[in-house]
């Protein structure tokens, strides 16, 4: 059982709740309040100052915040700690605080339906979310929402976002929300494994397996049961670690630590791969691939031909935008299909029966390894995506700020200042994803002599193959950012 | 082998699921949503069939079909709903035994519930129990009897051995096997009940082995017989259930048990209260015969009120009320005074007298006093019975023997009636006619005498809701005779002697992990039980098992109704036991009549989250040490009834929560704690809190919380960042330290 877990065990003394006032910090239930508090108050702001502010973007507080900063941070935080975001998340902070009836306390009742996320939609894991991730990239392209346009736009997704939330809450249990529905759950789930926060672990494995009453699943005196359905007793990465801190409080055996990790681990180290976050990667993939894309002009003709063609109004048509991705996605999956059809041991049967997330297949051997190997010039490239808004547009907010109290204007030196220009921000955007692919190639090849070694005929063609596909990806991101010419 | 644990016939296709009906080949698919599953091995260490194990390479349970009996365990306690059971319950039928139905209904007192006939229904019965690992049913028991095991040696045809198992729990197994309402408390919280299936009849196995092995009488070692008057001396006033339990406990530990009944004869309830056709004399009188034998010292037609309370604490170590509940409850409606109504303490008694002597209905009226040169009817023949539960059923049972129609009526919806299921199933097949959803709203009179039933109609839509009235058109009935049946109270001449009794039944705070844990909580039990909720009733009951261990005052236990208000036999015999353990833990009283000998013992408890509290705890715990009092630290979570029973002085620490100065007090695990303590009984309580900042009130909120459960606060204190410095230890030599032995100093003294 040891050496099950012994990759993705953090060391011991990486347990920054052995410090007593990180101790005690997180076991105060005022803890994650005061990590959402701000957020909230800043999101409501973005909602009132978005429909009532100025309907000029760049001065809009709402729209500002939201696009030239808050994006960015956060890609920052997914890739330096993992789940930060969603501990501090005012969407389901929100709707945590009515479903619990409790800003901060252990309440015993809950506010709503309490209903188990139906079964057939759970096993299909990831997608749900990816999916509600493609749409509202989709209605943000097509409502011109993140460029930004019209702040009011800003601030009723922000409000879409909140309400779905909310009524999630309130129908189904925990964070089903945030672990099924949430658009952003499959990015910062799969970009924040990159994260040196291993999130709430174990300290000692026999205690939580003779534990009679699992309070940190079940909720406990101190502490609500997971929210995410996590046990720390098996948790062997941070993908579903909403650093919470619910179960560090519910453990009546102070069994649970808050444990830091190498960069990469939870990438590289977790023996179970899942097939729904593999096709969650190559779905992410290809979209941040069509972002690079339909900044090009060539892209812009074919869109116009093709809404020209099913007569849909404007950028961006359905299925080009769907076209690109999933094309995208099949091409990461077909590559891996042909990896596994050519250099997979023939002796080996990798098939075995069961649900979406559960059947294995040789392709499934080889396809999930190598999207994981990826994640990290997937990481870069998103981040990437959004340093130009922050280089020519964040300073912005401070004039922003100012225009709330009637204060400052356009013609704010701040307003039109970059804090770099555009072939600096290429040279930026170029070694972030050459950061991101050294990154990937260390990932893949730690996965690979693992993983896919011992089922492959040629140990060195298939590490060959695998690190040639993800310097293929690399290139492709890094030659996209040349030619895209730093466009936001 | 699985197959035959529960008692399915064979593999050759066809099976029976629990309604009895052949399905073929049809199976219990189970399927572990991998997505959420996190290994926990809460299912599997669960499982009775071991379908489920572990895939040690993906961490996830992983289940076999071929070996599910569908008992849905693992649907109950996996905490993160991870595994979902399709397809029929793999069980046996019941084996169902016929009632007894007398042709001649009037005067006839046999006993009506059959036992199983034979040891080939017996082992049957037995192959249904699946042998739980985390048995649902033992917690569904009051008294927590062992129930696998003893169905286990009924199934190994070892009576010896399934007395063996019942015995360490219960001393009435006879009577319980006969009067308790299982379907609402252990098979009602069988696997299969709460699998919405028929569970395996606990009840009637428990009966097997009584009616076919005698009861074994207390074990009373010779050596141990009180002979001087050295030994623990305890008086128990009453005869009931509750008296019985304590009585047993304690005789065969040796202890002197001096018994005073009210009654001519012994039993309480068992005796007077339940008719012959449901509870045979010789089994009611079974426990006091054994008893007495056994030394115990039995004084009938003596009362004992509160004003002897004093008298019997200066002669013994320790006093128990055991006197039950036997004031009838009566309904407060107009024409509740006329002749002709009367309530079902009277009836029973007198009905038990007169079918016992072969009388007849004028007998009956004669008994009730209705008869003679008085107003009234010449003859009764309706009879209305206010009530549906157990008491009224007896009462209209009763009456149908003496030829006499009866109604009952009670406002409760009948899919939350509170009767047991066959009792109710047994008064209509002799006739009862029993209308729920109805209340009596007036009675009229005709010539001072009882003559008309006005029945409102009411509707209830949950268990937990109080039914209301409606106002459509009201019946009208017909009667000679109005019985109240609605239960009993307590003598109020006893609230004084026990402020606050009877207690609320009510689980405070979230429940028992454990229990959650075993899933009893999960589901109601089966349409057997009237859907009840087996684990929230079933956890209500360890709120009175709690309190029976704590006296109310110095040396004065109660136990059964008189603590908690009308209860069943099970309840009220396991809280005597409680009791009766918590008096010999608390040993002999000290010489001066107050305590008990040898050192004073301390429990300090607190609520500590950084470890301040806890070592405060300690500090202030050594200058009790220092005097030689037996001194117990332990976190509150850790404090059991027990440990609050024997404990002499308790001192309590908690940590200080709040934001600075918004909402400052004690920790709300500590709140938790303390509003759900039980009586204290005088007992002194110190109290201390740790603060940061400034403590504000919350050393009175912890006062007038133990002043609210009958403890006297002697002293207080808070200590902030000054005396709690780490690196200061003559700051804790002012603080903690100098805290504990001022109070151990001065309530030492106090006790000398």
């Amino acid at each position: 059982m040891q050496d099950r877990f012994a990759p993705s065990d953090p060391a011991r003394g990486l347990d920054v709740t052995r410090n007593p006032l990180v101790a005690r910090l997180v076991r105060n239930r005022h803890f994650q309040f005061f990590l959402i508090l701000p957020n909230q108050i800043v999101f409501w702001a973005v909602i009132f100052i978005g429909i009532l502010g100025t309907t000029v973007p760049g001065l809009n507080f709402g729209a500002a915040i939201t696009w030239y900063i808050w994006f960015c941070l956060v890609f920052v935080m997914m890739v330096v700690v993992g789940r930060a975001w969603c501990s501090m998340c005012p969407f389901g902070g929100f709707g945590e605080w009515v479903q619990r009836h409790s800003f901060w306390n252990r309440s015993e009742r809950s506010v709503g339906l309490g209903l188990k996320f139906p079964e057939p939609l759970a096993r299909i894991g990831f997608l749900i979310p990816v999916v509600s991730f493609l749409l509202l990239t989709w209605l943000e392209e097509f409502f011109n929402i993140a460029g930004p346009g019209n702040p009011a736009a800003t601030s009723f997704m922000v409000l879409g976002i909140v309400g779905s939330a909310l009524a999630f809450f309130l129908v189904f249990e925990r964070r089903t929300f945030c672990r099924y529905i949430c658009p952003l759950t499959t990015l910062i789930g799969t970009v924040g494994s990159m994260g040196t926060v291993a999130g709430f672990r174990t300290r000692d494995r026999d205690i939580c397996l003779t534990c009679e009453t699992k309070d940190c699943m079940r909720g406990g005196e101190h502490g609500y049961g997971c929210p995410w359905y996590t046990w720390p007793g098996s948790a062997d990465s941070n993908l579903y670690c909403g650093l919470c801190s619910e179960c560090y409080k519910a453990c009546p055996h102070d069994n649970v630590g808050l444990y830091l990790q190498k960069p990469l681990t939870s990438v590289v180290a977790p023996n179970r791969r899942r097939i729904d976050v593999a096709w969650g990667i190559a779905l992410l993939w290809g979209l941040v691939l069509y972002q690079q894309v339909n900044a090009l002009s060539l892209f812009g003709s074919l869109d116009t031909r093709l809404n020209n063609a099913i007569a849909f109004p404007h950028y961006p048509d359905p299925v080009d935008y769907l076209g690109i991705i999933a094309l995208l996605a099949l091409a990461t999956a077909g590559a891996a299909w042909i990896v596994a059809k050519l250099l997979a041991r023939r002796d080996l049967d990798l098939t075995t029966p069961g649900t979406f997330l559960e059947r294995g297949s040789r392709f499934r051997t080889f396809f999930a390894p190598i999207a994981y190997g990826l994640v990290p010039v997937i990481g870069a490239d998103y981040f990437a995506r959004q340093l130009p808004k922050f280089f020519k547009h964040s300073t912005r907010l401070v004039p922003a700020v100012q225009h709330v109290f009637g204060a400052s204007g356009t013609q704010s030196k701040l307003y039109t200042l970059r804090l770099l220009t555009n072939p600096r921000i290429v040279v930026v955007q170029v070694s972030v994803i050459a950061l991101g692919t050294l990154a990937a190639l260390w990932t893949t090849w730690r996965i690979t002599n693992r993983e896919l070694v011992p089922v492959s005929r040629n140990g060195v063609a298939i590490r060959v193959v695998t690190l040639g596909l993800v310097l293929v990806c690399g290139l492709a991101a890094g030659v996209l950012y040349v030619l895209m010419h730093a466009a936001s | 082998m699985t197959l035959l644990a529960t008692g399915i016939p064979g593999t050759d296709g066809s099976t029976a699921n629990c309604t009895g009906e052949a399905s073929t080949a049809v199976r219990p698919h189970v399927t572990v949503l991998v997505d959420r599953c996190a290994g926990c091995q809460e299912c599997v260490v669960r499982c009775p069939t071991g379908a489920l194990g572990m895939d040690s390479h993906r961490w996830v349970a992983v289940a076999e079909d071929a070996l599910c009996v569908g008992c849905r365990q693992c649907v109950r306690t996996c905490p993160f709903s991870s595994i979902t059971v399709e397809g029929p319950l793999l069980v046996a039928e019941r084996v169902e035994v016929e009632e007894a139905r007398p042709e001649h209904l009037v005067g006839d007192v046999d006993e009506i519930r059959r036992g199983l006939g034979s040891w080939e229904e017996a082992l049957a019965e037995s192959a249904r129990c699946l042998a739980c690992p985390d048995p649902t049913c033992v917690r569904g028991c009051p008294a927590h009897n062992d129930i696998p095991a003893f169905i286990h040696a009924v199934a190994e045809r070892n009576l010896g051995e399934a007395h063996e198992v019942l015995r360490r729990t219960s001393v009435l197994p006879d009577t319980c096997s006969r009067v308790c309402n299982q379907a609402a408390q252990c098979e009602g919280a069988c696997t299969w009940s709460l699998a919405g299936g028929t569970p395996v009849a606990i009840g009637r196995l428990e009966r097997f082995v009584c009616d076919n092995a005698p009861v074994p009488p207390p074990r009373v070692s010779p050596a141990v017989v009180p002979t001087t008057g050295s030994e623990l001396s305890v008086a128990v006033v009453g005869a009931g259930p509750a008296a019985i339990g304590a009585a047993w406990e304690l005789v065969e530990a040796g202890a002197a048990v001096t018994v005073y009944e009210k009654d001519d004869r012994p039993g309480g309830l068992l005796g007077w209260g339940i008719p012959d056709f449901t509870l045979p004399e010789a089994v009611a009188g079974r426990p006091w015969e054994q008893l007495t034998r056994a030394g115990v010292v039995l004084h009938c037609r003596t009362a004992i009120g509160p004003g002897d309370l004093d008298g019997l604490l200066a002669e013994n170590d320790a006093v128990l009320l055991a006197h039950g509940t036997s004031l009838p409850l009566r309904l407060p409606v107009p024409g509740a005074d006329l002749n002709g109504v009367t309530d079902a303490t009277t009836v029973l008694q007198a009905g038990k007298d007169i079918l016992e002597r072969g009388g007849d209905v004028a007998d009956f009226l004669s008994a009730l006093g209705l008869s003679g040169t008085g107003p009234g009817p010449r003859t009764i023949s309706r009879v209305l019975v206010l009530g549906a539960g157990n008491t009224a059923m007896d009462v209209a049972r009763t009456l149908r023997r003496m030829d006499l129609s009866a109604v009952c009526i009670d406002w409760l919806d009948e899919q939350f009636a509170l009767v047991r299921p066959d009792e109710l199933t047994e008064a209509r097949a002799e006739g009862v006619d029993v209308r729920f959803s109805r209340t009596v709203t007036e009675l009229r009179g005709e010539g001072g005498w009882v003559g008309h039933a006005v029945l409102a109609h009411t509707r209830q839509r949950s268990g937990s809701e109080q039914p209301k009235t409606l106002s459509e058109q009201p019946d009208v009935i017909s009667v000679d005779l109005v019985v109240m049946a609605m239960g009993y109270r307590a003598d109020p001449a006893f609230s004084e002697a026990l402020p606050g009794a009877p207690l609320r039944r009510e689980a405070n705070g979230l429940p028992d992990r454990r229990w959650m844990a075993s899933g009893i909580l999960a589901n109601s039990a089966s349409e057997v039980a009237f859907s009840n909720p087996v684990g929230t009733l079933a956890l209500g009951r360890e709120v009175g098992l709690w309190a029976a261990a704590l006296p109310f005052r110095d040396r004065l236990w109660a136990a059964g109704d008189a603590l908690v208000g009308p209860s069943t036999v099970v309840e009220s015999m396991t809280q005597g036991r409680r009791a009766a353990r918590a008096i010999m833990a608390a040993g002999p009283r000290a010489p001066g009549g107050s305590g008990h000998r040898g050192p004073r013992r301390v429990l300090v408890a607190y609520e500590s989250r950084s470890g301040h509290t806890q070592r405060a705890a300690e500090a202030a715990a050594g200058g009790f040490s220092e005097r030689g009092d037996q001194v117990r630290i332990l976190p509150i979570s850790k404090v059991g009834p027990e440990d609050l029973a024997v404990a002499d002085f308790l001192l309590v620490g908690s940590w200080v929560e709040g934001l600075v100065v918004a909402r400052v007090r004690p920790a709300k695990a500590m709140r938790t704690w303390l509003a759900g303590l039980p009586r204290l009984g005088a007992k002194p309580v110190g109290i201390f809190c740790t603060y940061a900042v400034s403590p504000k009130g919350t050393l009175a909120v912890m006062r007038r919380a133990f002043e609210a459960k009958g403890a006297v606060v002697v002293a207080e204190a808070a200590f902030g960042p000054g005396e709690l410095g780490r690196d200061l230890p003559e700051k804790w030599e002012s603080g903690p330290v100098a805290f504990g032995r001022e109070l151990a100093h001065q309530t030492g003294r106090a006790r000398r």
